[in-house]
């Protein structure tokens, strides 16, 4: 029951990636309810390349300045054209009352904008409000991978169509995206730092194609995983294509972009890594405390051999074990009698490690120390 | 286990595990080996003061194969809470014990070989109940991660 509660409990939580930045929206919240102008210039960094500047003075109090430099899913993306205009588009619809795009950004930065705070409403809204303009990052890398994607649903099959597109979300991390005519594909080389975590994600991986092929599970895209490179990626170079947890793809088809379900696929396929290193870690926490919980298990058997009542635990011995500790109650007396008499124990075989056959009766008679009788007490004289 | 003290024939003031020395073979008796077959196998060193049992477990994949090596290795970096455990196992072993005529003072016997059976189980259930674990913990996470394309 309670395993069943936990895996309920680690469901939800691997369930929600969040798309808001915490760090971005924590500040802007603080911003938000502080309520009085303040002089703000600050600096937020994410993930090594993703970076954020606020800007707010005393004299413009309602207005926050957040500008945003990420860089791009497709390399050759970012340095011909920079931010494209679907996503610009995408970004002046999202509250467009509040936010405002400034043309053109601070140099050095993709994007500006001025934030109203004074149009924020009051109540619960604004932690709702203050989330989504947190969360466009992710609204940018997601309007990429979107333009991409949707082209499989307008059936677009000029000759450029067929390229294999490196993307690039987290650094070190890349994925292909190869566009066919009547589908793409998401490819996505997995490489672990440990063995351990190689076994634990194929196993993951195994289980992903079997539930996936299910017929319950028909309206999802196809996974399949192999340990070696698809035919897709042929001619890639040697360092994308050498992997030690094998390459993982999602066959994307038309009725998986349309409408609402294109943003659910896009951000699944750009979290699918952070997902898959999730469950690793959270597998290998899992493991951890079954192995220490069988430890404490097997300490207490062992611990009943050593007693002579059979219920007795020695708490010196079984330190570190917590469970166990809690576990076993024995009276104070017990418990320092016994432990006075495994000290004596050790002592005595710490002094004499050899056994001398006589010795015992010599050491008494000549070598321990007189007892000297008391001033107080009557002693018999022979 | 029928272990007694024995101080060691070869240097004065020395009381170590026969077993583990080999100093004296006469102070050795024949090892046991007692075979499920050659992933599963177990064997018994006896000698005059000391016992030595050593333990393979089977690793049917890969998968068993990193539990059995986790949670072993996890046992024997916490061997003082054991006592009787060694820190490493014997060559071509997963886990080995180490009883000495001391610890059968201390301890009752029966239960010592009790403790020795039952861990026998244990482990080979652990690492079942494990391996039945990471699947189904992948299968649900799976079956969540697919849930998000809907």
């Amino acid at each position: 029951m309670s395993q069943n509660l936990y895996f309920l409990r680690e469901r939800e939580r691997m369930a929600c990636f969040d798309r808001a930045s915490p760090a971005l929206k924590e500040t802007l919240l603080k911003i938000y309810r502080d309520n009085k102008p303040t002089e703000l210039d600050q600096r937020l960094f994410e993930f090594g390349a993703v970076e954020y500047h606020m800007q707010s003075s005393v004299s413009d109090p309602h207005y926050v300045h957040l500008s945003i430099s990420t860089p791009l899913l497709s390399q050759e993306a970012s340095v011909a054209q920079g931010i494209s205009q679907g996503t610009v588009q995408t970004i002046k619809g999202i509250l467009s009352d509040i936010v405002e795009l400034v043309e053109p950004s601070r140099e050095g930065y993709q994007l500006t904008l001025r934030l109203d705070f004074s149009k924020i409403p009051q109540g619960k809204d604004s932690s709702k409000i203050i989330t989504e303009i947190a969360s466009i990052q992710a609204a940018i890398l997601s309007c990429q991978l979107k333009e991409m994607l949707s082209n499989v649903a307008s059936q677009d099959t000029s000759p450029g169509m067929y390229k294999l597109i490196k993307l690039l979300y987290h650094p070190r991390e890349p994925f292909f995206v190869v566009r066919q005519p009547e589908k793409t594909i998401a490819v996505f080389p997995m490489r672990f730092q440990e063995n351990t975590d190689v076994i634990i994600a194929t196993a993951f991986f195994q289980e992903l194609m079997d539930v996936g092929s299910s017929e319950a599970w028909a309206k999802v895209p196809l996974c399949t995983w192999s340990p070696i490179p698809p035919p897709e990626l042929r001619g890639e170079q040697m360092e994308d294509l050498s992997t030690n947890g094998g390459f993982v793809s999602f066959d994307i088809l038309p009725h998986h972009v349309k409408g609402k379900r294109l943003d659910k696929t896009v951000w699944n396929l750009l979290n699918f890594y952070a997902f898959v290193k999730y469950h690793v870690k959270c597998t290998r926490g899992f493991i951890q405390r079954r192995m220490r919980k069988r430890l404490d298990n097997l300490v207490k058997i062992l611990h009943k051999a050593s007693s002579e009542e059979g219920g007795y635990v020695d708490d010196a011995q079984v330190a570190g074990c917590g469970c166990i500790k809690s576990l076993v109650s024995v009276s104070k007396t017990n418990t320092l009698r016994r432990r006075c008499r495994n000290f004596t124990k050790k002592v005595k075989r710490m002094r004499c490690p050899i056994k001398i056959h006589g010795f015992r009766r010599f050491r008494r008679r000549w070598l321990t120390v007189p007892k000297f009788s008391s001033a107080f007490k009557y002693t018999k004289i022979d | 286990m029928c272990l007694q003290n024995f101080p060691c024939q070869e240097v004065e003031r020395h009381n170590k595990p026969e077993v583990e020395l080999k100093t004296s073979p006469e102070l050795l008796l024949k090892p046991i080996l007692i075979c499920r077959n050659e992933a599963e196998k177990c064997l018994i060193e006896t000698s005059i003061n000391s016992l030595r049992i050593s333990l393979k477990v089977k690793q049917a994949d890969e998968l068993e194969n990193i539990l059995t090596k986790k949670f072993l290795r996890f046992l024997s970096m916490r061997a003082e809470a054991f006592q009787v455990l060694r820190r490493k196992p014997v060559q071509g072993y997963d886990i080995s014990f180490l009883i000495t005529n001391y610890h059968c003072e201390e301890m009752q016997k029966h239960k010592l070989i009790d403790f020795i059976v039952q861990f026998m189980e244990d482990i080979d259930k652990e690492i079942s109940e494990l391996k039945m674990s990471v699947n189904t913990r992948g299968r649900l996470v799976a079956a969540e991660f697919l849930k998000q394309f809907i």
